[in-house]
């Protein structure tokens, strides 16, 4: 086999590892980041200095630091995760704090107006935000949502190092067997530039779709 | 048995070093950041889309895969032999400027073309105008997106435990495995960030306060 | 036949007796007490402050009286055991500032209340909310999002809303009073034709032509109490007090001889 096809055989075995990551990680944390921030907003004093808390903790710690965490120092409380859970687990918690923020900020700013409507329907609180609040801070935060999920994408490349083979940690392994950095570590640099892209692309026509008249970032 | 005494010092050694990444990083980044935002807002339309392609690569690529490009790869192939932390701070600094010419390019579109063209037409070079006029304002309502900008790359600074610069994590790791126990080092590496991140946001956001002007905010 | 309309008609929907509110030690009500009976329409009117809107809040339980009693339909409303929610969808609400769901259409603005509150039928909902939004002449707007609408059709989606509940009275604090003068009408005409066919309501307004055509009684509020109460032609034209008589003169000044 060539080195380009053997390359391509390693690579293609990572980038599905990075899939699978990606494809648990980031739906999982749109919605930690949807409850987090309506933690904070409508939580009871506990709830929400708890969500304000874990917010906080996350959004200042390095995403590698709580990957290392989760991975090497739970287990000593009892919490054990193989390393692409551990991995999983601490991209959503980590993506859902900082989307957290953006939910968080367009709850506010929606007028008290929409929530006053809803309870002279006979809305109970939590009709009121499934169905009035969080669709319309949804829309108002999705540009932050989405920058968080690229993001994501990019820094899911950490994974690496507890070990999941995914597309890093299988280039860097190639590396080491054929020692062309360049070759190896630009292809992979284009690919995640790539995804990052499609991505972005990705998240514009859904913005797009998603658009309604009147409801505009402010 | 190593008592946590024993490391705690060594672990809080890596701090300078931390320090010494972001600051570097930073200030790489503002001398390319800067022009590069001048560049894609005055400039020539090549020089835009060379600026474009440039920030596009470095925001699109993650810092890990960027670290071993240059280490091993793009620098060795140019002939530079460098050390970890010089690769590290360049190359955090080329990728923070990606970023940070993005903040300012923010900035200076928000100070508003009228500003600009006020000062042509009091007779200012296109040079004197950005430097007298719409720099002193940009750069005043840049520091919130810069405050910003130094969390993420203090965070971001933690990675370059991969190619062994002796930071905060680095040391912390070393301490993992001379006492094979995890927890009370990696919370202490997590203190020390968090100590880090919101204490170096608070400087800039006092900064800011101060150096704001009435009615000069940021307007995208 | 004859006499049960009548006894139907003689209804109480609303009672409401001596209540008291306050904000911050501000007494915003002071002893308010009176009945609306089925198919009536009660005007409320008085300057700003004297605690119209607060009144009208208390009654749907958007905010907590601190004392005295409500009733609707027999049902005490001021009881601590009440379910607020099965409350509110009894007493239909149409805000000065319109409040459409800026993310539904006209059409689900209307349907929503049925299908999330009342557990009905997406289709049924639909099916229903098109009847309503027919009746205030917005069937060809059903599926266009509140910032695609006027202030007028947005104000005659929200009395659709309130309607589409089958509410047994509506709330009006002030409906006409954020819209171009050009688009108070079509919102009045509405509301007029929902009084003829008996909608039970209370309006707060200073539309006085409007007062007059359908309102059954006005009851004129200062300072948190109701100073003047009778026939709405009784109570603008020969007002019993001072401050009512003022009142309805500089009223007459700022609406002037626009006759609507
Ligand atoms: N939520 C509130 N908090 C504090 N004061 C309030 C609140 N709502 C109304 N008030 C006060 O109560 C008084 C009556 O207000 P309101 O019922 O809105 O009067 P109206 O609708 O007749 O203009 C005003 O002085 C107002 O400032
Ligand atoms: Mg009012």
């Amino acid at each position: 086999m060539s080195f380009w096809e053997e390359f391509i055989a390693y690579l293609m075995r990572g980038w599905i590892m990075t899939v699978e990551l990606l494809a648990l990680s980031i739906p999982l944390s749109i919605l930690l980041g949807l409850a987090l921030a309506t933690a904070r907003v409508y939580g009871n004093k506990v709830v929400s200095l708890i969500a304000a808390g874990f917010v906080a903790l996350l959004r200042g710690l390095p995403l590698v630091v709580t990957l290392l965490i989760v991975f090497f120092a739970l287990p000593r409380i009892g919490l054990y995760f193989d390393p692409f859970w551990s991995a999983v687990i601490a991209f959503i918690m980590c993506s859902g704090a900082y989307q957290s923020e953006y939910v968080r900020a367009a709850i506010q700013s929606i007028d008290v107006g929409q929530s006053l409507a809803a309870q002279a329907l006979g809305m109970t609180k939590l009709q009121e935000v499934v169905h009035i609040i969080l669709p319309q801070a949804f829309r108002r935060a999705l540009p932050g949502i989405s920058n968080e999920i690229i993001y994501l994408i990019l820094y899911s490349s950490l994974a690496y190092i507890i070990g999941v083979q995914e597309i890093f940690a299988t280039a860097k392994h190639f590396n080491s067997l054929q020692f062309r950095p360049i070759e190896i570590f630009s292809t992979t640099a284009l690919i995640y530039a790539f995804m990052a892209t499609v991505a972005t692309f990705f998240f514009k026509k859904l913005e797009e779709r998603l658009k309604i008249p009147g409801l505009e970032i402010v | 048995m190593v008592s946590v005494v024993d490391y705690v010092p060594y672990i809080l050694e890596g701090v300078l070093w931390t320090l010494g990444l972001v600051g570097g990083g930073l200030l790489i980044g503002f001398i390319v950041g800067l022009p590069s935002a001048i560049a894609q807002v005055y400039g020539h339309r090549f020089l835009k889309i060379m600026v474009e392609v440039y920030a596009w690569f470095f925001r699109s690529v993650p810092l890990l895969v960027l670290l071993f490009l240059f280490y091993w790869g793009i620098f060795p192939a140019l002939g530079f032999k460098l050390d970890p932390l010089t690769c590290s701070i360049l190359v955090l600094g080329i990728r923070s400027g990606a970023y940070q010419s993005q903040i300012f390019r923010g900035a200076i579109t928000s100070v508003g073309e009228g500003q600009y063209i006020a000062a042509r037409t009091l007779g200012m070079s296109k040079m004197r105008a950005i430097y007298h006029i719409v720099l002193p304002q940009a750069l005043r309502i840049s520091i919130p997106g810069w405050a910003n900008e130094y969390a993420i790359i203090l965070k971001d600074s933690a990675i370059c435990f991969t190619l062994g610069v002796m930071e905060i994590l680095t040391r912390t790791r070393y301490v993992v495995m001379a006492t094979l126990e995890p927890l009370i080092p990696y919370f202490i590496a997590g203190a020390l960030f968090i100590v880090l991140t919101y204490s170096g946001t608070k400087i800039l956001n006092t900064i800011y306060d101060k150096l704001k002007i009435p009615g000069l905010i940021w307007r995208m | 036949m004859e006499d049960v309309e009548s006894m139907v008609e003689d209804e109480i929907v609303l009672k409401v007796e001596d209540l008291y509110k306050s904000y911050n030690n501000v007494i915003v009500l002071k002893g308010i007490s009176f009945e609306v009976r089925r198919g009536e329409t009660k005007i409320i009117c008085g300057p700003s402050g004297s605690g119209k809107s607060t009144l009208l809040r208390c009654i749907n339980l958007l905010t907590k009286p601190d004392k005295g009693m409500i009733w609707l339909e027999g049902e005490e409303l001021t009881t601590r055991s009440i379910n607020i929610n099965k409350v509110r969808q009894k007493i239909g609400f149409v805000f000065q500032e319109f409040n459409l769901f800026n993310h539904l259409t006209a059409l689900r603005n209307v349907s929503i209340g049925l299908e999330v509150v009342k557990k009905m039928k997406r289709e049924e909902a639909y099916k229903r909310a098109m009847e309503v939004l027919r009746k205030v002449g917005l069937e060809e707007h059903a599926h266009k999002y509140p910032a695609e609408l006027s202030g007028g059709q947005k104000q005659r989606v929200a009395i659709a809303r309130a309607l589409a509940m089958n509410p047994s009275i509506i709330l009006y604090d002030e409906p006409t009073s954020a819209l171009d003068p050009q688009l108070i009408g079509e919102v009045l005409e509405v509301m007029k034709a929902l009084a003829r066919e008996k909608v039970t309501s209370i309006v707060v307004t200073h539309e006085m032509g409007f007062a007059q055509s359908v309102g059954d009684e006005m009851l004129f509020m200062y300072d948190g109490k109701i100073i003047e109460r009778g026939p709405p032609e009784e109570v603008i034209h020969n007002p019993k007090t001072e401050i009512a008589k003022k009142f309805f003169e500089r009223i007459q000044e700022l609406y002037g001889r626009e006759k609507r």
